[in-house]
Order: C-alpha cells, then structure tokens, then sequence
C-alpha cells in the first residue's frame, strides 16, 4: 500500500476546510523572479498542509503556467507540464471544447480571459470567522507591494447556510473517498490517489503524468528524482486545479421552472420543485431523486451510495440528462454495471468550491427563494476541482457529459443547470430538457441560461517540497 | 436497406507540388458544405463521409523513405460504379484539380473518363470494412432524424391534448400526423429490411464457413497454436521505444475538432517486420473484415457504441498499416473508449505496428497501458486536411433509435408495446 505524503500536500487537496467557512481567493499577477521568490521563502512556513487535522486557519497557493515561467522555471522543464495546463482555458480550441460560448464567452470574463492581466497565482485564504479572515487576508496583503505583487481580483466568499448553493440544493455531497488516506468508504466511491494527487498510482494502476525539473548546481532539494536522470520530480504530492468563476441567476432559474409548471396561471410549488430536482437529480435537502422519487426526504440528504442500473435505468426517477446523472453516470452507461463504474471513477474530480454572493435568503427553502424580490447583485460558485490530468477529468466531464448533446442516446439536450446551448453550430440556442415518463417524456424547451462563466484560469498546486524548489533557484 | 462501400485511393504526390496540394485541400475543407465548393459533397446523395489525408515524412523500418502519398476515401451507398458515376459527375472538376498534383496523372484539360481511370488504378483494397451504420442509406438516416424532430415536436405541442389518453391513442395521433404530411409520404412502410435471398446468402456464408472451420479443426488448432507461440516469441523480444508526441502535434490534432457531435481519426504507422507479423496482421484483418457484419451489427464496434465508419488498410508493399475512422465525441473520449472498452479486441489487430506497447498473445498488455497507448495513439494519429460529413448532427445511437420510432409506426401493437414505443420519442 502506498503511503500517501500528507504532510508534503497542502491542505485544500486533502480537505475542504468545512470547519473553516471564512474564506477569500486572491488573483496575483507577480512582478519579477526575485521578489516573487522572496516572497515564497516568507509564505513556504504559513503554506497549510495535509498532515494538519484542524487548522485554525489556511493558507494555500497554485500557480499558473504563466506564473511559473516568471518563477524562472526553463522551457524545457515548462514542457514537461501537459498541453492543456500550458494553452489553458481561453484557447479557441479551450471554448469549444469546454462550450464557454454567448455570455460565457471567454473575452467576456472579468478575469482570466485572453485580452485581460494575466493572472499569476492564486492564493486561497481560509479562517473560521469573517474578522479573523480579514487579519489573515490584511497579513498577507501587506507583503504584497514589498514583493511586486498586484491584486488582480480579491473573490469574496459567502457562507450558505445548511452546504447549499444559490438555487436552494445541499451541494458537494458526491465526492471520492482518496484511497490511502484512511478514510472508509464503498469501493465504488473509492478512487486511486493518483486521479488527484501526482505521484500516486492512478485508475489505470500506473502513475500520472509529472512535471520534471533539472537539479541545480550546488542547491540540494528535497524533490524526489525523477525517471530521467540529473531530473527532479516536481510534480510529486501537486495537483492542478481548475477554477472557474460561474455565476447563478436565481431569478431566471426559478422563474423559469414557475412558468413552466404554473396550472391554470396558479403558480404549484409542489411542481416547481419536482422539476427543478428532477434537473438537479437531487431534492433541495440533497437526497438523490433516484432514491426518493416522490418526495424529499431529509433523512437521505447526504446519501450518496447509490446506483441507477438496478431501479432507475430508463430514467424514470433521475432523468438521464440531469446534472447529477450527467457529470457522474455511475452504473448507468452503456457497458455492463460493474464496467460503468469502473469506467466512471476514471472520471472524478474532487471538488472544493465555495458560494459567492448574497444568498437571496437566509433558509434558501425554495418556497422563501420563491417570494422573496431580493435578486439584486451577482451570485454564484467559484468552482473549484482538483485532479491529476485535466483532459481526462475536468475536461472530459465538461466535455463529453455536461454538453455533450448526444449523451447516452440523448437526442438534444445538454446539462440544464450548467450547460451551454450557443455553440455556434446548434440551430437551437436554447436548452432543452427531457422527463421520462411511463409513456411519452415530458419535453422542456426554451431553457434559458442559469449560470453564466466569467472567469477561470488552470492552476498547479505544488507539494511542499516543489514550492521550497520554486523558492530556491 | 443499402450496402455500403469504401473507396480508398492513394496517390504518389508530385515533386514539388506538396505546398499548392495543401493549399487546394485547405480551400476544398473551407468550402466542402457549400452548394458551389470545389468539391462539393452535400451534391453527392450517396456519400456518408469523405476524407483528404496526406501521408507525409514518413520512413519504413528499414529507414527507407516512403514517397509523399496522397489518400481520399469515401463511405457511400450502394455500388462501386453508381459511386464513382456520382463522385465525378458532381466533384470531377475538384478532383481532378487535386491529383493533378499526383504523380503520372495525365496531362491536359478535364476528362471525366481520364479521372475515373486513375482513381481505379490507384484503388487499393482495404483490409478491414466497418460499417456502424448498418444497411441505412445517407438519405435514410437523414430522413427518420427528420421524422424523430417532427414527431418531438407535435409530441411537445400536444401535451395538453394528450394528458389523460392512453398510449395507443396517442400513438394514433401521432400516425396520423405524421401521415397526413407529404414531406414524409416515404415513411408509410418500415425500414425496408434484407431481402430473403440476400438474407440466404448472408447467413449461409456464415454457416459454410463455421461448418469448414469445424471440419478443418484438427488441421488448424496444432499450426494456430504453434503460430502464436511463434508471436509470443518475437513479442518477448520487442522492446518498444517510448513514442514521443510534441504538443504542437497535439494542437494541430484536436484543434481540428470542431464538431458539435461526430469526430474523425486518422492514423498511419509502421507494421512491425518480418512475414509473421504481416500475416498474421492480414489474417487478423481480414478474420475482422469477415465476421464484422455478424459481430458487430447493431451499432458497437467490439463494445464501443459510437463509430460510423471505420477501415483498416495495409499500403505501401506490406509495409504500413492505415486506420481511418468517423465517430461520435471527440478523439480524447473515443480513445479513452478504446482502453476501457476494447483494450484486448484492439490490441489484437493494433500490436502489430512499431511502437505500440507491450503485448502478450497479441490480447494482453497493449491498450490496457493507458498512458502508453495513448502515446502511440496521437504518435501515429495524422491530421485529415479535409473531413466531410453528410449526417453530421446524429450520433450512432440516434441513427438506431430513430429507425425504432419508424418502425414502431406500423402494425397493431398491444397497450404494453405503445407504452415502450413512446418511450423513444
């Protein structure tokens, strides 16, 4: 069994901070080699690591490929990191791929895009309180000038009560169990560490892809070598990180499903809500629709052991082109059960997100949502995700299953929360939505967009070891 | 029901003529939808997919330079001589503008007879033929996508009306909407099927060949098991040299993909050398070739749910293997397929080129070495300056689900079978 080096992989990797609900990212463009480098030597010892259990505070930091070239990293070791790190997410190839058209086109973000700063690293501020989080972030913040760091944009978080986000669903309850980390879980749900963490075997039994750097003269490191000879392994206990900033409208969410679902001009909110859990795949507690068909029930919020071959392959209850179905199928694909799975958990993510923006109200209770008015101001997830290669993860889930129109014999439609329907090709424009039923489906059109891309970058979170390296050369 | 030929042609590109032969491909691609392209396809009914590849800097084991070759293929309906007749009365002008950049084309002005000689002296035979589609013609899949959006969309209109009837009732309703428009006056029969003698013919061969192998079987066992101790053998020496992929190869590679549901591969590489390997190779192939239609006839090529087309040719005198498909996705996902689906069937007819990894007994190993294979994959993988699709916006399942909706618009089914066929829709 592998030992997997905790105290060598920052925090956030390893968890998500959920005792730590104050939060801030900051977007740091760095001014030269030397004073980002001394800036490092200060902040290597507050860098928060996996080992720690609770921390009473976090600090982490990744990388851009542009950030690491102004660290003095030479071409040849840059080369050494994958293609889609180095292009990033705003390539014209990156927008059809990831389907970031109309308002998520990528020159229409306030960060990240191709006409604006490029963003150089990313700092992630967590703390237990709003006051104790402003200390850390004005602590960090005074270096800033001294090392020619700029803020290119501080995110401010939002804390959501009961793990919700904006439209009023329990999120991030899906999430792999890292094999060797001492957590128990189902073997389905556990996944080779190696699918996030360089260094470790991954789901194919074979180690990812890593990132090498020549040893210098005269300066040791603690890298461990690479294969090659004379090289370091300065991928190993790193991860890459992809961010993207997506904004909810809550108004046009649920307006929608109220005039979709409204009886005689009456507004049902029984309806709305079976709707709208029917595209989430989840009821608002977060208990999984193909578990509970009928109702919500809050004794199920956080269950997550469950399949959708044996009860519900036609898509009765969680229909095939939800989002919860679609980003992960499960046992549900087009192989045999225990194939999908397989097939499945080569395709996971761990996810660390956090809300931003005033929750349109404090219960976030559908029924409230519905009547309040207070849908001023931007709102929405500042997704986070780590995993070991990008095309096969991250992308691949965007790709292949959030807009994937065709999906799993699916004739038109792509995910109804986060999909996008203006890919230059598609006469539609809109989205579409199907129910299955027993008998004729249920077909939702004219879905408008409910969240909107406005910013994203992908990162590279080194092990500890590899940020000393950074620091020293 | 149709039956589907594969046109390849390759062609010896002309000294010096390679930057011009790119620049016409390039201006064919950017104009291959239109009514009045260079080449244009959407003209040629009976044509599911056309591609230019240039096979470029390539040496064979030995070192040897092979001579700069253009391909074009196509996947068409019906026969070899209506699909030539259709090619060059509707793109001979094109085509002719192409390999008048190849070696020993003839000289002078167009000449439709001239064109159709030199793409039949250099046809070549293709080893393996897949065809995903079964017998569905172009204007057939074109068709019942048309009817499935039809019927979706008076389904979607109806719902009011509908709620509370019962499933054949609805049904009803929907025959005779769909009946009572002209545009769809085709759709009154089913799909047309086999007919009885082809039916004969195709499983009788079937039959006779598994009766001759059953007869023959204590003559073949001892040599196939002799055989492939003879390829393990060799195997246990290979030692493949790691394939390394530049990631300007990468870009140039996917940036090509810009389809909204189907993708094209092209790859071309190096058998491995020595008689054992290009016959066992050409066996292989050929064994494929034959029980494809028997195998895989509803759509999965060894499992894998989502390829069109797809053929395998070995060119150049027995020294390189092309592999051309048109599938739905993008190459990241039909890859990934290939290792999790149909790591071993693939192995079996791929380990066969230089490069690819490790195998034992030509099934194990192989694809199974993810990162490997991927390497060898986009190592190999070459880009195709022009791909054309005729159905580019249905996907292999969609083609089968919507021929069930035809077919369901016939016969008296029960209560239990209406429910099941509304279900498609």
């Amino acid at each position: 069994m592998e030992i997997i080096e905790k105290e060598d992989i920052q925090g956030i990797i390893v968890k998500g901070y959920a005792h730590l609900p104050a939060c801030k990212f900051v977007l740091l463009g760095m001014g030269s080699k030397q004073a980002a480098q001394q800036w490092l030597q200060l902040i290597a010892q507050n860098i928060t690591r996996g080992s720690e259990k609770k921390p009473p505070a976090a600090v982490n930091l990744a990388f851009t490929y542009e950030g690491l070239k102004v660290l003095g990293l030479d071409g040849s070791s840059l080369d050494t990191f994958p293609l889609e790190f180095e292009d990033g997410m705003t390539t014209p190839h990156k927008q059809l791929f990831l389907g970031d058209f109309g308002n998520s086109a990528p020159d229409k973000w306030e960060w990240g895009g191709p006409q604006q700063t490029p963003v150089h690293a990313l700092l992630m501020l967590y703390a237990p309180d709003e006051t104790s989080l402003q200390l850390l972030y004005d602590m960090q913040r005074q270096h800033f000038a001294q090392f020619q760091l700029t803020e290119i944009k501080r995110l401010d978080t939002a804390v959501l009560g009961q793990r919700k986000e904006h439209f009023g669903f329990h999120d991030g309850i899906a999430q792999p169990t890292i094999k060797g980390l001492g957590k128990q879980d189902t073997p389905e749900n556990t996944v080779a560490a190696g699918e996030f963490i360089l260094g470790y075997k991954d789901a194919y039994n074979q180690y990812p892809d890593t990132p090498q750097v020549p040893l210098l003269q005269g300066k040791e490191s603690s890298l461990p070598p690479a294969v090659k000879p004379g090289m370091l392994d300065f991928g190993k206990n790193g991860s890459y990180l992809v961010f993207r900033q997506m904004a909810q409208d809550v108004q046009v969410f649920w307006q929608y499903i109220e005039s979709i679902t409204m009886q005689d001009g009456k507004s049902d909110e029984q309806a709305m809500i079976q709707l709208a859990a029917k595209m989430v795949g989840r009821w608002p507690s977060g208990a999984p629709v193909s578990v509970c068909p009928d109702k919500d029930d809050t004794s199920m919020e956080s269950r997550d052991d469950f399949g959708y071959r044996a009860v519900d392959s036609a898509g009765l209850r969680c229909p095939i082109g939800s989002h919860i179905r679609r980003t992960n199928p499960r046992d549900a694909m087009d192989a045999s059960s225990s194939k999908s799975m397989e097939i499945a958990n080569k395709h996971r993510i761990l996810r660390r997100g956090r809300s931003y923006g005033k929750p349109v109200c404090d219960s976030l209770e559908p029924a409230e949502i519905l009547r309040s008015k207070n849908f001023e101001g931007e709102r929405g997830l500042y997704f986070i995700c780590f995993n070991a290669a990008i095309n096969r993860q991250f992308e691949f889930i965007q790709n292949a299953w959030v807009n994937n129109p065709k999906l799993l014999g699916l004739n038109h439609e792509r995910d109804p929360l986060i999909g996008n329907n203006a890919h230059p090709d598609d006469a539609h424009q809109c989205g579409f939505f199907s129910v299955p039923a027993n008998g004729l489906r249920r077909h939702y059109s004219n879905i408008p967009d409910f969240t909107t891309v406005k910013g994203g970058a992908y990162f590279f979170m080194p092990g500890l070891h590899a940020l000393a390296y950074l620091a020293a050369r | 029901m149709t039956t589907h030929g594969a046109l390849s042609v390759i062609a010896g590109i002309q000294p010096g003529a390679l930057p011009q032969l790119t620049e016409l491909l390039g201006r064919i691609e950017a104009t291959k939808e239109a009514a009045d392209g260079i080449i244009p396809f959407t003209g040629m009914p009976d044509v599911h997919f056309a591609r230019f590849v240039l096979l470029l800097n390539r040496t064979d084991v030995q070192g040897n330079v092979i001579p700069d070759s253009l391909s074009f293929v196509t996947d068409y309906d019906g026969s070899e001589t209506a699909h030539l007749q259709q090619l060059i009365s509707i793109g001979g002008q094109g085509l002719w503008q192409v390999f008048s950049y190849c070696a020993n084309f003839p000289a002078g002005n167009y000449d439709a007879a001239k064109l159709q000689a030199y793409l039949l002296q250099h046809k070549q035979k293709n080893a393996t033929f897949y065809v995903g589609v079964s017998g569905r013609s172009v204007q057939q899949i074109r068709n019942e996508q048309l009817l499935r959006d039809e019927i979706e969309q008076f389904a979607d209109a109806s719902q009011p009306l509908f709620a509370g009837k019962n499933p054949l009732a609805i049904r009803q309703q929907i025959i005779e909407h769909v009946f009572a428009m002209p545009a769809f006056g085709w759709a009154h029969s089913p799909e047309p099927g086999m007919s009885g003698g082809a039916a004969f013919a195709h499983w009788g061969k079937l039959v006779l060949v598994i009766l001759l192998v059953l007869v023959l079987l204590p003559v073949w066992l001892p040599l196939l098991i002799i055989w492939v101790l003879i390829v393990l053998v060799q195997e246990l020496r290979d030692r493949p040299r790691p394939n390394v992929v530049t990631k300007q190869h990468l870009r140039e590679l996917t940036e090509r993909e810009t389809g909204m549901v189907q993708a094209q591969f092209s790859a071309v590489g190096n058998l491995k050398p020595g008689s054992v390997r290009l016959h066992t190779v050409t066996f292989l192939l050929g064994l494929t070739n034959f029980l494809a239609p028997y195998l895989f006839s509803k759509g999965k090529l060894s499992g894998i749910p989502t390829v069109h087309f797809a053929r395998w040719l070995i060119i150049d005198d027995n020294r390189q293997m092309l592999f051309l498909s048109n599938y739905d996705g993008n190459s990241e996902s039909y890859l990934r397929d290939f290792i999790n689906i149909a790591a071993k069937q693939l192995t079996l007819l791929f380990s066969h080129t230089m490069g690819y990894p490790e195998t034992r007994l030509m099934l194990f190993g192989g694809a199974a070495h993810a990162r490997e294979f991927m390497d060898w994959a986009r190592c190999y993988q070459t880009v195709s300056q022009v791909w054309y699709s005729a159905n580019k916006n249905v996907s292999v399942k969609n083609i089968y689900t919507n021929s069930a909706i035809r077919n369901g618009l016939y016969g008296k089914p029960g209560e239990e079978e209406a429910l099941k066929w509304l279900r498609l829709i």
